[in-house]
C-alpha cells in the first residue's frame, strides 16, 4: 500500500458536554487521520473521551471546534438530512449493545440501511442475504434478535455495519457484551474483514487485548491523543 | 425511501404493540361509529320528508297558519285556519281546486278495543281527484265513503296492525263515541303517518269531534294549469295580510302559504341545522379518539427512543423517521374510521329495519358515498394530525442522546 488515501480526517476537534452547572470537556483539539484499509485501536479509561471522538468520527455528533473530513468532503458544513445520508452509505456501526431492533427478523435488520438508501427491496434483501451468509447465519435470517445469542447479535449487527459497503466501520467496544470467547470470535471476523477484504476498522476499547488486533494503537486520555504509533510493523508502508 | 416500505415499518409497528394500537383504534371506532350512524339516520329522515314533499308535484300549495321561520312548531301546534281564509283562497282566479284538511286525536272502538288514532277530515269525494294524482289515493278493497253516512275509511297500516282483529270492510266501529261503519281501506301511500291515520268526511268529522266552526288546520290548493304556482302562492299570500290588516285586534296570527317546493327547502333547511348541530356534538367524541392517538403515539416515541437512535445511526433522516411515525399514526385513524363506518352504518341498517314494522315511526338509513370517503379520509389526516407533535418529537431526538439511553 503506497498511496495513503485518507478516508476519515479529524482537524484540531473540540467537544465539551454541559451538564447544568457541570461542563465536560470531552475532546481538546483531537487531530487524526485514518488511512484506507487500516485497522486502528482507541484505547483508553472510561471518560477519556473516546466515544464522543467515535460518535464525531461516526457523524452522529458535531464537533465544537474543528473540522471532520469524510473523503475530502468537509462535513461540518451539511446539513442534518445530508448528513444522515452519507452516515448511512459511508459509516457502519457496531456498538456494545449490538442495537439490534428488537421487532424486526435479522434480516430485515440488515436489510434496514439499504432501504434508507434507496436500494431496492430485493436487491437489498439479496445482498442482507449474503452478508448474513459470511457471518454465518444464513440459517437464521427469520429469527428476531431476542431468539440469539450476544455473539450472533453482534454478528448481525456487524452483517449491517457492511450493508452499504460504507468506506469505514466504527466499533464501540464490540466484544464489551461477550465472553472473552465470544468477543475473540468477534475479533476474529473484524480481523478477517480487515486482511482479506481491505476494510477500514475502527474499534474503541478499553481492552488491551481487544487493541492489540489493531495495526494502529491511539492512547487518549482527558480528551487528548497521548500516544499514536504502529503496533506491527508489517503494516507500515 | 418508498412510501409502501414506510407503510410496512409503520404497520409492522403497530402489530408489534397489538393491544394498545387496538385499544386507540376502539378510540376513533366509537367516535366515527357515533357520527355515522348519525348521519346516516338523520340524512334518512331528511330524505324521506324531501321525497313526499317533492312528490306532490309542483302545482300544489300549502296554506297554514303559523310562520315559516317556525314550520314544524306551527304545524305541531294544531293552530287552524278562519272560513274567511278559505273563502278568500277560493276566490283567487289561479286556483282550481282546494282540499281543506283538518286533523287531530280521537279514539277509535273495534270489536270492544280501544286504540288511539289520528283522525284526518276532509271533502273526500270532492277532493278525491287531487289526492289520487297527488297523494296516491287508492281502495285497496271496498268503497269511498258516503259523505252523508257515517262512513269512514282507513290506512293500509291500521287494517292489520292496530287492533287485535283485522279490520274488515263492512264492520261497525265507533269514533270518540260516534258510531261509523268502516267502508273502505286505502293502499299504502308511502307514509306511515298517512297510511296509520282514519279518513272521515269533513262533516263527519265535525260531529265526531263536536267542533262547530268549520275551521280546516291547512288547505291543499291545486293551481290550475298555465298559472305560476309562485305567483298564485304570492297573491294568497297578500290577500289573506290584506284581510288580517283590515281585521286589526284578531286574535289570529299569520298565515304561511308555500308551494311544496319552498316546503321543502324550508323542511330541509331544518333538518339541515338539526343534523349539523348532532354531528357537531357527535365529533367530540372523535376528537377525544385523536388525543388518543397523539397519547399513544408520545408513549410510542418514548419507548421507541433507542430505536430512533439506531435507525439515525444507520441512515434514517428526520423526515424518514417523523414519517414513520405520521403513518402510524395516519393507520390507527384510518383502521378506526374503516371499522367506524361499518359499524356505523350496520347499526343505522339494524335501526332501519327494527322500524320497519312500526306502525307510526318511519327511518330510513342513507348515506351517500360520498360521505363514508371523506370521513375516511378525515380519519387517516386526524390520525397524521394527531401524530405530527409526537413524529416532530420522534425526529427531534439527537442520535447520540438516543442511543444513550437505557444503557
Amino acid at each position: 500500500m503506497n498511496m495513503k488515501e485518507v478516508v476519515l480526517r479529524l482537524e484540531n476537534v473540540y467537544k465539551t458536554y454541559h451538564s447544568g452547572e457541570v461542563e465536560t470537556r470531552a475532546l481538546r483539539g483531537i487531530t487524526l487521520e485514518i488511512y484506507k484499509g487500516s485497522f486502528l485501536s482507541i484505547v483508553g479509561p472510561s471518560g477519556s473521551g473516546k466515544s464522543t471522538l467515535l460518535n464525531i468520527m461516526g457523524l452522529l455528533d458535531f464537533p465544537e471546534k474543528g473540522k471532520v473530513f469524510i473523503e475530502d468532503k468537509d462535513i461540518t458544513t451539511l446539513d442534518l438530512d445530508e448528513l444522515a445520508k452519507i452516515r448511512g452509505k459511508k459509516i457502519g456501526f457496531v456498538f456494545q449493545q449490538f442495537n439490534l431492533i428488537q421487532h424486526l427478523t435479522i434480516l430485515e435488520n440488515v436489510t434496514l440501511p439499504m432501504l434508507f438508501q434507496n436500494v431496492s427491496e430485493i436487491e437489498a434483501q439479496k445482498r442482507a442475504k449474503e452478508l448474513l451468509r459470511m457471518v454465518g447465519l444464513e440459517e437464521k435470517v427469520l429469527r428476531r434478535p431476542y431468539q440469539l445469542s450476544g455473539g450472533e447479535q453482534q454478528r448481525v449487527a456487524i452483517a449491517r455495519a457492511l450493508a452499504n459497503d460504507p468506506s469505514i466501520i466504527l466499533a464501540d467496544e464490540p466484544t464489551g457484551n461477550l465472553d472473552s470467547k465470544t468477543g475473540k470470535m468477534i475479533m476474529e471476523i473484524f480481523k478477517h474483514l480487515h486482511q482479506d477484504k481491505k476494510r477500514t476498522i475502527v474499534v474503541v476499547t478499553h481492552d488491551s487485548y481487544i487493541a492489540s488486533y489493531g495495526e494502529q494503537k491511539i492512547i487518549i486520555q482527558d480528551g487528548r491523543i497521548i500516544s499514536n504509533h504502529q503496533t506491527r510493523k508489517e503494516y507500515i508502508s | 425511501m418508498k412510501i409502501t416500505l414506510l407503510l410496512k415499518i409503520a404497520l409492522k409497528n403497530l402489530r408489534t404493540r397489538r393491544l394498545r394500537s387496538w385499544l386507540t383504534i376502539l378510540g376513533i371506532v366509537i367516535g366515527v361509529f357515533l357520527v355515522i350512524t348519525l348521519l346516516s339516520l338523520s340524512e334518512g329522515v331528511k330524505e324521506n320528508i324531501n321525497h313526499q314533499l317533492r312528490s306532490l308535484g309542483k302545482d300544489i300549495i300549502f296554506v297554514m297558519p303559523g310562520e315559516e321561520s317556525n314550520l314544524f312548531a306551527s304545524m305541531v301546534a294544531g293552530s287552524k285556519l278562519e272560513e274567511e281564509d278559505v273563502k278568500i283562497v277560493e276566490r283567487n282566479k289561479g286556483v282550481d281546486n282546494i282540499v281543506p284538511m283538518t286533523y287531530g286525536g280521537g279514539v277509535m272502538r273495534y270489536k270492544g278495543e280501544a286504540k288511539q288514532v289520528f283522525l284526518v277530515g276532509l271533502p273526500i269525494k270532492k277532493s278525491l281527484e287531487i289526492l289520487k294524482e297527488y297523494h296516491g289515493w287508492d281502495l285497496k278493497c271496498g268503497d269511498w265513503p258516503d259523505p252523508f253516512k257515517r262512513e269512514i275509511i282507513v290506512g293500509s297500516q291500521i287494517e292489520k296492525d292496530l287492533f287485535k282483529n283485522d279490520i274488515k270492510v263492512g264492520e261497525s266501529a265507533s269514533i270518540n263515541g260516534v258510531k261509523v261503519r268502516i267502508v273502505g281501506i286505502l293502499n299504502s301511500l308511502g307514509s306511515k303517518r298517512d297510511d296509520s291515520a282514519v279518513y272521515v268526511d269533513e262533516n263527519l268529522y265535525w260531529q265526531i269531534t263536536g267542533t262547530r266552526t268549520k275551521e280546516p288546520n291547512m288547505l291543499l290548493v291545486k293551481v290550475k294549469d298555465g298559472y305560476d304556482p309562485d305567483k298564485v302562492a304570492q297573491k294568497i299570500k297578500q290577500d289573506l295580510e290584506e284581510r288580517t290588516k283590515r281585521r286589526r285586534g284578531s286574535e289570529k296570527g299569520k298565515v304561511m302559504v308555500l308551494t311544496s317546493e319552498k316546503m321543502g327547502d324550508i323542511a330541509e333547511n331544518i333538518l339541515g341545522t338539526i343534523q349539523a348541530a348532532i354531528i357537531a356534538f357527535a365529533s367530540i367524541s372523535i376528537l377525544v379518539g385523536g388525543i388518543g392517538i397523539m397519547n399513544t403515539m408520545f408513549t410510542s416515541v418514548r419507548e421507541r427512543i433507542r430505536e430512533i437512535g439506531i435507525m439515525k445511526a444507520i441512515g434514517a433522516t428526520n423526515n424518514t423517521i417523523s414519517l414513520i411515525f405520521l403513518l402510524e399514526a395516519g393507520m390507527i385513524g384510518l383502521i378506526g374510521g374503516i371499522g367506524g363506518t361499518v359499524f356505523g352504518i350496520s347499526f343505522a341498517k339494524i335501526i332501519e329495519i327494527y322500524f320497519r314494522n312500526h306502525p307510526t315511526f318511519h327511518l330510513k338509513a342513507y348515506l351517500s358515498w360520498k360521505i363514508i370517503l371523506f370521513g375516511l379520509i378525515f380519519s387517516f389526516i386526524l390520525g397524521c394530525l394527531s401524530g405530527y407533535l409526537p413524529a416532530r418529537s420522534a425526529a427531534k431526538l439527537r442520535a447520540t442522546e438516543a442511543l444513550r439511553r437505557f444503557e
